[in-house]
């Protein structure tokens, strides 16, 4: 197979693949803008590496590596910049008073917010695996941990989710 | 028979297999409290996507899209002699990278310095437009006089903001600057604002401007007519032109658009 051949497929693939980059973004990062600049590079680093991309393997796993290693990346520069933000006022808001969805608003905030929660290690696997669909051993090379590292972290954030949800899991 | 709280989750999780699979299929068939325990499972999975599936129908940023469609169009020119630092695959063990420091702060700074410096090479003229037209042009920046609307293809909405008609609104539309399209009018740049906007430069012949697409409509930002009568000043010809160009420069938030992103804009109806 020729070389531009591949590429197409590469960069075919890869818009296929945007929708549910995005989705993955957004349970990382909490914030819709945020996700979007995650997205956005990890676009283009995955274009930039896209030679080390192995024909024939799976595309979506070695994107979402990159976009992982790309959020890890993030957060410990947060981390440095801002030792002394707390995450406490996050969780204290409620559904906005009279609006006619509300019941409902209140349920999807309740998910965000325990999701939220979550250390972002549980968080990454809860994302994978539940959300993103991937086998424990797909989800453990992503992660680039051990599979018992993974169905651990997996079992506490979902347990954490259960409890958090009890009332409408 | 027991069955652990892993057990539990593997099989929830699809994970299990052949006898493992049957064997606790069979333990939740028998045991009612097993059998609330993963319909709980199963409930967090549906709560989650819930939450987060709207995602995969939102609007796509077209960054996204035009950022992969431009890399394709490279690869057809360019070949793949260039790429850096490769990204580690997957099958390799994860040794503990040193942490690349990334904020998107800095990143996104760094972003726009790289577009600007790429618009420095300038908003240019296309190769094609005409050299040797003597058209006495003088630019009316953001006025627009004597122009006939039935000519142009505008008219007035009631804010008097100046909208694309007709042959105009078609022609802002469908053309493209890296055609060459032969005809009254012509594209001779397109590019973006800040705000992730489209605008283009045209030229139709009597008239000439630069048209930014509101939600649906074409809005005239910039016009400039070629009848002398408009000003006491003469100019080159082109320079009205050479004008609106640097105007455009100043308005773009980056390079003008290449021929590729034009095209997925096009698709896109210009839509940001």
């Amino acid at each position: 197979m020729n070389a531009s051949t591949s590429n197409d497929r590469f960069c075919e693939e890869l818009t296929a693949l945007l929708p549910r980059l995005r989705r993955f973004a957004r349970g990382l990062a909490r914030d819709a803008a945020d996700a979007d600049d995650l997205c956005q590079q990890t676009v283009e680093r995955a274009l930039k590496s896209r030679q080390s991309w192995q024909d024939g393997t799976r595309l979506d796993a070695w994107v979402y590596r990159i976009m992982r290693n790309q959020w890890i990346d993030e957060i410990r520069a947060r981390t440095r910049r801002a030792q002394t933000f707390t995450r406490e006022e996050e969780g204290t808001n409620v559904g906005r008073p009279g609006d006619q969805d509300a019941e409902n608003l209140v349920e999807i905030g309740n998910v965000g917010r325990a999701l939220a929660r979550l250390p972002d290690e549980q968080r990454e696997a809860v994302m994978l695996v539940l959300v993103e669909g991937f086998a424990y051993k797909e989800a453990a090379e992503i992660i680039g941990v051990p599979q018992g590292t993974l169905t651990s972290r997996l079992g506490r954030g979902r347990e954490a989710l259960l409890r958090e949800l009890g009332e409408i899991a | 028979m027991s069955v652990s709280e892993e057990e539990l989750a593997a099989y929830a999780d699809g994970e299990l297999t052949g006898p493992d699979a049957e064997r606790i299929g069979a333990a939740i068939a028998a045991d009612p409290a097993l059998a609330v325990r993963v319909d709980a499972e199963k409930r967090l999975r549906a709560l989650l996507r819930g939450h987060l599936d709207p995602v995969l129908t939102e609007t796509m940023p077209e960054s996204l899209t035009l950022t992969i469609a431009a890399a394709a169009a490279e690869d057809t020119e360019a070949g793949m002699s260039d790429a850096q630092s490769p990204e580690p695959a997957l099958s390799e063990p994860a040794s503990p990278q040193p942490a690349r420091i990334l904020d998107f702060t800095a990143a996104r700074a760094r972003r726009q310095q790289q577009a600007r410096a790429a618009a420095r090479p300038r908003f240019v003229l296309p190769k094609w437009w005409g050299t040797g037209a003597a058209i006495a042009a003088s630019l009316a920046l953001g006025l627009f006089f004597g122009m006939r609307t039935q000519d142009t293809g505008v008219r007035v909405t009631s804010e008097g903001a100046l909208v694309a008609t007709g042959m105009l609104s078609r022609g802002l539309d469908e053309r493209l600057a890296s055609a060459n399209e032969s005809g009254k009018m012509r594209i001779l740049t397109s590019f973006r604002l800040g705000d992730g906007g489209y605008c283009r430069v045209y030229d139709a012949g009597a008239t000439s401007g630069i048209a930014c697409k509101d939600q649906d409509n074409w809005i005239l930002e910039r016009t400039a007519t070629s009848d002398k009568a408009q000003s006491g000043e003469y100019r080159q010809a082109g320079s009205a032109q050479q004008d609106l160009m640097a105007a455009a420069q100043a308005m773009a938030a980056g390079e003008p658009l290449d021929e590729a992103q034009e095209q997925a804009a096009r698709a896109a109806g210009w839509r940001k």
